[in-house]
């Protein structure tokens, strides 16, 4: 049972978020038609960046902070069944994204800034685009207000116990994503935003590149943690069964929290601004963010042969079959997990010091994060959608086969897209081309593997408007939802004598500082020191 | 708290793999040697044509008085300079880059021969190629509508023949 | 400025090798003084340019470029250039030794106001030859489509890539032509050389043909 201020908050970020989606899935299905270069008629490099530049900025940045801020608001309510604090603060917040996505969505539909999600200065985009992509930013951080109130009132109450798991993901997401958007946030205010302006002649790519892989990395934790939470609150009931490890999961979350933030200059390995041995100690931290994720994937697979076994699964692997596959949340989970451990070997790849420089901004790159942000994440936010979608609309989900077969189509789509990416990349194709134009025995290699593309690419349109046309049509679906309560699992052993370190966000927050302040301080500190020589503008 | 034994064994299996990734990487680090382009020198990209380094005249394929090679090379939007270079195959070479404007990333595919190019910085990396053959140059990094056309030619040459074919660069050990 | 040529001019008697293409550097500075470019007084400087290239900078003779609605940067680059030496053409070096760099900005800032030239509109069919290389350019030669730097429609792009729409054809192929051979080389890293040369006297004609027709 919710109130009508989350139920509304929650319908209302989902649903930018998910419109957002479906344009940028639209774009995507262009881009792996133009760049193959099968239909000359459609080649056009400016359209291509646009398109580029559009996708990425409303798959990354648009549908992940709407959607983790409705998924949050609901999961503070359900899990602390408390009311939110504050309902117009937040719907101020969702009124400042929403502002700010529509001011940076100008300059890019109409190709004024065409410098893909990443920037790229000294590339200069419309000076409209930065300060919406700003307020985008700012909204969510009052989301972030909002959760840590909440949770810090709930603590209050109930003294002594642990924070419901749902909750203390959400709360480590919260703070992983302040500490995140403190990078890309200096880089927009101080140095883009003036500069864009014209208040500043100059930017420093240097010190702009390294602000913004501060952000790079832990930005997709951020977007992954929702699917965690759902892997762990959700997953196991809905498989019929237990969470295995409530005390595990929340030591995950603290990992992620803590690992991925000091770790951004693996993104920054082939740079020539940044010295060898703060990239090796990144690199090192790099790996250790990979344990957090092994364990999640152990605890969730764990929890599915538990669920299985009570249902009557036999066998070493037999139980694989009595897994309740017409479940979406348990076939979501399975498959978001297979693409995790594909994209994980790739991601193990860029991470290593020596051997990312055969792979580095090759289209192994779009291969590798489409698996692991496409596949395993947003895969995540559909199993999400279609529980919490009749329980904030109070109508049931039209029909479950559908539900399936779009998770299914999504998850062939995606393996079909981004398995030829990764071999195209062992070819060195360089990433974000528009189209092939190289000549040279080797760029003849490429071809077969563009038309794999556009199946893949097509079958993901397909999923997508599949999966719109599900919500859409369930909100007209006459039979109400009659379970409306929200269905987190409970762990196996209930979490007892929890220390109270585990559940201090403070001694967390000052360890991320610390790490970061060794990882980043000197490196940053350099550019002021370094005699260096900003760049002008240009154009593209 | 409560931690299955199967979940604490699960542990030290994920914290040994970690480990034997980082060996490997500490191996090829440390034995080997190999590090990305990480040399922090700053320089004007604005005036890097009136520079003395990276004038035009001066672009292309060395040899230093050591006997190694060393090429200099400016990547600008949409062209590497010099657009043609020919190297000998088994040879340290030394690459380094310059930016004339905005962002680049220079890749030879099919080796490591590998880095960005960022306006107002150089790029200096160490490699060798051991297999003889035509290799094209590429820009992996977005630098404009152009980024696409943005290519060059590299033939690597063996050692002996590219000794003959160039005897200005001659003497020395081979 | 003055003192950063004169390091810079040294630098280049230093070297064995020849001049740079240009000794203009795209810094801050130079940007800024471009952008303070005086318009008004541009106007009554370009008086003495009239004759040549038209009293509102369209030229009437086909061997001039007009100059109307060109990038101010690529105004002032050329006329420094001249001054320099690095681009060659006694008439013009005569002029710009006259001038100061303000001057330059002025003229640079009234020129780029004007509403540029539009060529006569031409048969389309006649180019489909030719936009294959406009649009697509050509990977065997390693020739970048033009569109690319000079913009979707020859407009031009920051900092310095030109306007070429509109220019009259004459101008155009005599362009092209000095820098296949080598005689027009103010080009930094000679990336206009690079592509002229290797193109053919028939791609010369209809690439000028095409940009002088261009619509906007």
């Amino acid at each position: 049972m919710t109130d009508t201020h989350t139920r509304q908050l929650s319908i209302w970020n989902f649903g930018v978020a998910f419109s957002a989606f479906l344009i940028a899935a639209f774009m995507g299905f262009y881009q792996v038609v133009e760049r193959s270069g099968i239909f000359p008629a459609l080649e056009s490099a400016k359209v291509y960046f646009a398109s580029v530049s559009s996708h990425g900025v409303l798959m990354a940045y648009v549908l992940t902070t709407f959607f983790i801020m409705g998924f949050g608001y609901y999961t503070a309510a359900t899990a602390l069944q408390r009311p939110i604090w504050k309902p117009v603060l937040a719907w101020a917040g969702f009124g400042l994204s929403l502002f700010g996505t529509v001011l940076a969505a100008i300059p890019l539909l109409t190709g004024k800034a065409s410098v893909l999600y990443t920037f790229y200065p000294p590339i200069q985009a419309s000076s409209l685009f930065y300060i919406g992509v700003a307020l985008l930013v700012a909204g969510s951080w009052v989301w972030c207000v909002i959760m840590i109130v909440m949770t810090h009132q709930w603590q209050k109450e109930n003294p002594g116990r642990p924070i419901p798991l749902a909750m203390f993901g959400t709360a480590a997401n919260v703070f992983l994503w302040l500490w995140t958007s403190a990078g890309v946030g200096m880089e927009v205010l101080f140095q883009l935003i003036p500069w864009s302006l014209g208040w500043r002649d100059t930017v420093d790519p240097g010190l702009a590149r390294t602000l913004f892989v501060w952000t790079l990395h832990p930005i997709v934790y951020f977007w992954l943690i929702p699917a965690y939470i759902a892997m762990y609150c959700f997953v196991p009931r809905a498989a019929g069964g237990y969470l295995f490890s409530d005390e595990m999961a929340r030591f995950a979350f603290l990992g992620l929290l803590v690992f991925s933030l000091p770790i951004g200059f693996h993104h920054l390995y082939m740079d020539p601004e940044q010295a060898a041995g703060w990239k090796l100690l990144h690199g090192i931290l790099t790996f250790m963010v990979a344990v957090p994720t092994l364990i999640t994937g152990f605890t969730v697979f764990a929890s599915l042969e538990i669920a299985s076994r009570l249902n009557g699964g036999r066998g070493l692997l037999g139980w694989i079959g009595r897994l309740a596959w017409g479940n979406p949340m348990v076939l979501a989970a399975v498959l978001a997990l297979l693409m995790l451990i594909l994209g994980g070997f790739g991601g193990i790849v860029n991470a290593s010091y020596a051997l990312n420089a055969m792979v580095h901004n090759t289209a192994w790159v779009p291969g590798h994060f489409h698996l692991i942000f496409a596949g395993t994440t947003v895969i995540m936010y559909f199993a999400i959608a279609y529980h919490l979608w009749p329980r904030l609309t109070g109508k049931a989900l039209c029909n479950n086969n559908l539900a399936l077969i779009q998770l299914w189509t999504w998850f062939v789509g995606m393996t079909l897209l981004s398995t030829p990416w990764h071999v195209l990349g062992l070819l060195g194709q360089p990433r974000r081309i528009s189209s092939v134009t190289y000549h040279s025995l080797l760029t003849l290699a490429w071809q077969p593997y563009e038309l794999f593309m556009i199946m893949g690419g097509a079958l993901l349109l397909g999923s997508a408007v599949l999966f719109g046309y599900i919500l859409l049509k369930s909100l007209r679906n006459p039979s109400p939802q009659v379970d409306l309560e929200p269905n987190y699992a409970d762990p196996i052993h209930p979490p007892r004598d929890m220390p109270a370190w585990v559940e201090n966000m403070k001694i967390w927050n000052v360890i991320v500082a610390g790490f970061m302040l060794v990882s980043f301080g000197i490196p940053i500190l350099q550019f002021f020191f370094l005699k260096t020589y900003d760049s002008v503008p240009w154009g593209y | 708290m409560h931690i299955d034994p199967l979940e604490k064994k699960w542990i030290y299996i994920v914290l040994g793999m970690t480990a034997l990734f980082l060996g490997g990487i500490f191996f090829t680090t440390f034995v080997f040697d190999i590090h990305p382009p990480s040399n922090v020198e700053t320089i004007d990209s604005a005036r890097l044509h009136l520079s003395e380094e990276f004038a035009e005249d001066n672009l292309g394929v060395k040899r230093q008085p050591d006997g190694t090679i060393k090429v200099i090379m400016v990547a600008g939007r949409y062209g590497f300079f010099p657009r043609r270079i020919t190297l000998p195959a088994d040879t340290p070479i030394t690459f380094r880059w310059a930016s004339i404007d905005v962002l680049h990333g220079v890749h030879m595919p099919m080796t490591n021969m590998s880095t960005m190019v960022v306006p107002g910085y150089v790029s200096e990396i160490t490699t060798e190629f051991p297999k003889p053959g035509d290799y094209p140059m590429l820009c992996n990094e977005y630098c404009g509508l152009g980024h696409d056309f943005m290519w060059s030619k590299v033939t690597v040459e063996e050692k002996q023949a590219w000794m003959r074919r160039h005897p200005n660069f001659g003497g020395g050990e081979s | 400025m003055r003192k950063i040529l004169a390091i810079a001019l040294c630098l280049g008697a230093g070297a064995v090798s020849a001049a740079p293409a240009t000794q203009v550097a795209w810094t801050a500075e130079t940007l800024d003084l471009v952008a303070s470019g005086d318009s008004e007084r541009g106007e009554q400087l370009a008086t003495a340019c009239s004759s040549c290239h038209g009293t509102d900078g369209i030229s009437l003779n086909p061997a001039f470029p007009s100059l109307a609605g060109q990038l101010p940067t690529y105004l002032y680059r050329q006329l420094r250039d001249y001054k320099d030496g690095s681009r060659e053409n006694p008439l013009m070096q005569n002029f710009a030794s006259g001038l100061s760099d303000q001057d330059m900005a002025d003229l640079a800032a009234w020129y780029s106001r004007q509403k540029p030239s539009v060529g006569p509109q031409a048969d389309s069919e006649r180019f489909e030859a030719i936009t294959a290389l406009v649009r697509r350019g050509d990977s065997k030669r390693i020739i970048p489509p033009c569109r690319v730097c000079h913009g979707e429609n020859g407009q031009g792009e920051r900092i310095d890539t030109p306007r070429i729409a509109g220019l009259s054809q004459t101008y155009l192929e005599q362009t092209l032509q000095a820098y296949g051979d080598g005689s027009r080389h103010n080009d930094i890293y000679g990336r206009m050389r690079l592509i002229a040369k290797q193109l053919t006297a028939e791609e010369i004609r209809l690439l000028s043909e095409y940009y002088a027709t261009l619509q906007p």
